[in-house]
């Protein structure tokens, strides 16, 4: 499909370019969540660690997880498709095991981390982000068709 | 603006919400502004990089004001959590900006929709920190 002609004097990308345009509203999403995860896990254990030792050790190791696909993502070597690839999958089952833990267990699991409740506490995102980010890594992935 | 005689939380401070709920207002503006540019398929305007840059600039105004309370003897709850959202909230909109000016297609107007959609997020949640009855 032909995307309109951009009378913009400024833009330098034209859209039948690769499309570099989904990943940079993924790289927006991890970013943002790298940031959000990591800061709630460090805050939580700095201040309450002995009322959760494994939601708050969860909290920032999903941190991390963000962090690790952000910088699959933003860069382009050799490695950064499989650490991407191995970050997605291990937000989508982490997402997953701890939604369900959540609901299943919840007075044992506190309500805590990003991921309980499938992300309920951050308008789902974090179970959307990961089928997102495998959908993107799919379609971009080398020798793949480009029938677009 | 009424002062009662022992005060209502917030009563003696009532900048920081106000100014907060006027900062949230704008940055749902300002989302459904690029969210409208992004389903039309056009990238930002510089009328709305503009505005990005004016709400960033009222959040740090915010920002400053809380910190400066805070250290002058506001109390709070949670004040290392209040701490690190006043830290991380300033970061999302020159993300947001940035990448809808490297990407000018769609894509850029829907990251500065999406960070201006988490400004307004954490805005509300800073209120709610702010807010919250300390004990």
């Amino acid at each position: 499909m032909a995307e309109h002609p951009t009378i913009n004097q400024q833009s330098d990308a034209p859209d039948e370019a690769p499309p570099t345009g989904p990943r940079r509203i993924l790289i927006a999403f991890y970013l943002v969540f790298a940031v959000a995860a990591t800061a709630r896990g460090v805050v939580q254990i700095a201040t309450k660690f002995d009322q959760a030792p494994l939601a708050y050790t969860l909290s920032l190791i999903s941190g991390i997880v963000y962090i690790a696909a952000a910088v699959g993502l933003i860069t382009e070597r050799r490695w950064s498709r499989p650490l991407a690839w191995a970050a997605v999958g291990t937000e989508m089952v982490g997402v997953i095991v701890i939604g369900l833990l959540s609901i299943l267990d919840s007075t044992a699991f506190p309500h805590d981390t990003v991921w309980s409740r499938f992300g309920a506490g951050y308008g789902y995102v974090p179970i959307i982000l990961p089928v997102l980010g495998s959908m993107w890594l799919w379609h971009t992935r080398p020798g793949a068709r480009r029938d677009d | 603006m009424p002062r009662g005689p022992r005060g209502v939380v917030g009563d003696d401070r009532p900048v920081i919400p106000v100014f907060g709920y006027v900062i949230l207002a704008a940055g749902l503006l300002l989302a459904v502004w690029t969210g409208i540019q992004a389903a039309r398929r056009r990238p930002t305007t510089d009328a709305q990089m503009v505005g990005a840059i004016v709400v960033e600039v009222a959040l740090l105004v915010q920002v400053v004001i809380a910190l400066v309370q805070i250290v002058g003897g506001h109390q709070l709850s949670e004040p290392v959590t209040f701490v690190a959202y006043s830290i991380g909230v300033p970061l999302a909109l020159p993300l947001g900006f940035y990448l809808a000016r490297e990407e000018r297609t769609r894509w850029g107007s829907l990251c500065l929709c999406f960070t201006a959609v988490v400004v307004a997020v954490m805005v509300l949640r800073l209120l709610q920190l702010w807010q919250a009855p300390v004990g």
